[in-house]
């Protein structure tokens, strides 16, 4: 109880000063907080960003990505087995002009498949699977995914399994170039399937979203199994994803160059609209971090004040203690219990009113419209933000009484200002 | 060389500030024995609370020595002072110094807290010895300031120091509130056989001083050995 008194009682007209201190502190804790919140949103988004864009990825896709092999769609004709669009990636020209960096095959195909006694569209893709397993979406329903020793076996989508008919383990035929049949087996079905590049859909097939212009539905195979079917080991398109984003202009370069001969393919990235981004997020992080230092440093300043005053006239308090056989750090306890309980108790209740009052989403201003609308976040960086502007503004106030209490003689501190 | 329970030998304290330097005391000496009531006295500015707070350890010495009790307090650290004035030292102030959102009961266990030991009885008894026993539950503010010098002297009291040091304890009171303070304060020590030293410019205290040291300037002009000293050693 007596420490209760000591800490917390006797501030008479400095108890004004005191909740004035805690209101100013609080309103600064809600607004620094309300801003930091928006740049840990912004920040989260820029994470999806990178997550999403893969700014360290780079397209390059042939003029149609897709070689397409007509069959006659009735009568009794032998299936046409024309290659119609070219050009093609040559794969050995695109790993010289890679270098280093991943280069990530696919063979993107497009077959009539006999079922029963009609034709189905179907979308083939011939991938590099240990690799596009972590570029792509694939959401195994049943069945496993492709492993890079299997041949002839195919995972595909719901849609595509309900129009053909089959399940895992059964198997469904494809012609080849050469005019001869491959039977794929059927090891998983996909109830989802997010492929990163996906060429436009524009051809009528069995569709997970049926809405989508991009292709959202298809068989896939190990590139090995492609080539059989396809007859050569030409690429339709293929990713180049660069060792580090930042050399991913120079990256885009290199294939430009390789390629500038080649007005069928196409070299496309995203880096340049991630760099917007980047630079909305820069923007973002030194405007609410100016709003939030500015805040800080002026209302903490006052506030810091505010307790300064209270601390001086409390001072002779704590040296009568120390002088009546309190050690000099327990003399001061009262003090620094009192800082620590008004500065995080503001903070918390300022803390809790930006987490109540900031919208969920907040709308960049137009400017930084490339980073689209943030989610204000709170999380720990907020939270220990909040807690070293507590912990600054009592140390500042604080700070010269507790060097006066224990550099100064007590008796100086005794016989200075009223009880 | 004879040690007296306090020794202060050749002390100076001079305080510096920007603009000038003010010499506060020069080259005092006092042997005090112990249970011996000694009368500090001498114009405002003479040094008597500066060698006060030095005794007490609340201020260091610029030169010279201050042994209480074989100890050399000018030198202790800052948490072992803290120590010795809890367990030897009692201090009167002529602003009383008691903490305003206590009351008078919670004031006087304060040396005990500082000690590690709560004794509420021992806290009534003082504040019965001092007759503020149905006080012990007023705050400082609600009290008049003898009674609040009478509160200090039962917080000084607190832990039985064996040195009771007193600066113008009186000096803030009316002429019956001294008389009541200065009757406590000798009697007390008397009593308990407390060596007291006393900062005061009431002429009357000299009369029940043991010993008399005059300062003037920060001088020690005069020690004298009073001649009523032994009669009051008959007494105790």
């Amino acid at each position: 109880m007596i420490w209760m008194k000591l800490t917390f009682g006797g501030f008479g007209r400095r108890f004004v000063e005191a909740i004035a201190a805690g209101i100013v502190l609080a309103v600064t804790a809600a607004t620094v907080a309300a801003s930091l919140m928006v740049v840990e949103g912004a920040r989260n988004t820029l994470t999806r960003a990178v997550r999403q864009d893969r700014p360290d990825l780079v397209e390059v896709k042939s003029r149609f990505n897709r070689a397409l092999f007509e069959t006659p769609r009735s009568g009794n004709l032998p299936p046409l087995t024309i290659p119609v669009y070219e050009p093609l990636i040559d794969p050995a020209e695109l790993e010289a002009a890679a270098g280093d960096n991943q280069v990530v095959k696919r063979q993107s195909l497009f077959r009539n498949v006999v079922t029963g006694d009609s034709f189905l569209n179907i979308y083939i893709f011939g991938i590099d699977s240990d690799v596009e397993r972590d570029l792509s979406g694939f959401s195994l329903a049943r069945g496993r995914f492709l492993e890079k020793e299997d041949r002839a076996a195919t995972v595909l989508d719901q849609a595509s399994a309900r129009a053909l008919g089959v399940d895992v383990g059964g198997s469904f035929p494809v012609r080849k170039a050469d005019g001869t049949d491959q039977q794929l087996t059927v090891i998983g079905i996909l109830d989802k399937l997010e492929l990163r590049g996906a060429p436009p859909r524009t051809a009528e097939a069995p569709s997970l979203r049926p809405a989508s212009t991009v292709v959202s539905s298809g068989a896939f195979v190990n590139i090995q199994t492609s080539e059989d079917i396809f007859g050569r080991d030409s690429l339709t398109d293929a990713l180049v994803v660069a060792k580090y984003a930042s050399e991913t202009p120079a990256l885009v370069a290199k294939l430009q160059e390789a390629f500038r001969l080649e007005p069928g393919i196409f070299v496309t990235e995203r880096y340049t609209q991630y760099q917007r981004k980047v630079r909305d997020f820069d923007l973002t992080l030194a405007l609410f971090s100016a709003v939030s230092i500015a805040t800080a440093l002026l209302a903490g300043s006052f506030a810091a004040n505010l307790l300064h005053d209270i601390y001086f006239e409390r001072r002779r308090q704590y040296a009568t203690l120390i002088a009546v056989g309190f050690p000099p750090g327990m003399g001061i306890v009262p003090a620094i219990i009192f800082g620590l309980v008004l500065g995080l108790g503001a903070v918390v209740t300022g803390g809790l009113a930006a987490r109540a009052l900031v919208p969920r989403t907040f709308a960049m201003p137009s400017l930084m419209a490339d980073l689209g609308p943030t989610e204000p976040t709170i999380d720990w960086l907020v939270a220990s933000s909040l807690g070293a502007i507590a912990i600054a503004a009592i140390s500042v106030s604080l700070g010269p009484t507790i060097v006066r209490l224990l550099r100064e003689p007590v008796a100086a501190n005794l016989s200075e200002g009223s009880p | 060389m004879n040690q007296g329970f306090v020794s202060v030998r050749s002390v100076s304290k001079t305080y510096r500030s920007d603009s000038s330097t003010v010499g506060a005391l020069c080259e005092v000496s006092l042997e005090i024995e112990k249970g011996e009531f000694v009368r500090l006295s001498g114009p405002s500015g003479s040094g008597k609370t500066t060698l006060l707070n030095l005794v007490a350890a609340l201020d260091r010495p610029d030169q010279g020595e201050i042994f209480v009790a074989g100890t050399d307090v000018g030198r202790l650290s800052g948490s072992r002072a803290s120590k010795y004035r809890a367990e030897q030292v009692g201090m009167v102030f002529q602003s009383y110094n008691l903490i305003p959102q206590l009351t008078a009961l919670e004031n006087v266990l304060l040396p005990m807290i500082a000690l590690g030991h709560t004794n509420r009885d021992r806290a009534r008894e003082l504040l019965d010895l001092v007759g503020l026993t149905d006080r012990s539950n007023h705050n400082p503010s609600q009290l008049s300031g003898g009674e609040q010098q009478r509160v200090a002297i039962a917080r000084a009291l607190a832990n039985d120091p064996a040195l009771l040091l007193a600066d113008e304890p009186t000096g803030n009171l009316d002429e019956q509130s001294a008389e009541r303070v200065m009757r406590l304060l000798t009697s007390a020590v008397r009593e308990r056989g407390s060596t007291l030293l006393l900062a005061t410019h009431a002429r009357e205290t000299a009369e029940m001083a043991d010993k008399c040291l005059e300062l003037r300037g920060g001088v020690a002009i005069s020690v004298r050995q009073m001649s009523c000293s032994d009669d009051l050693r008959s007494s105790r």
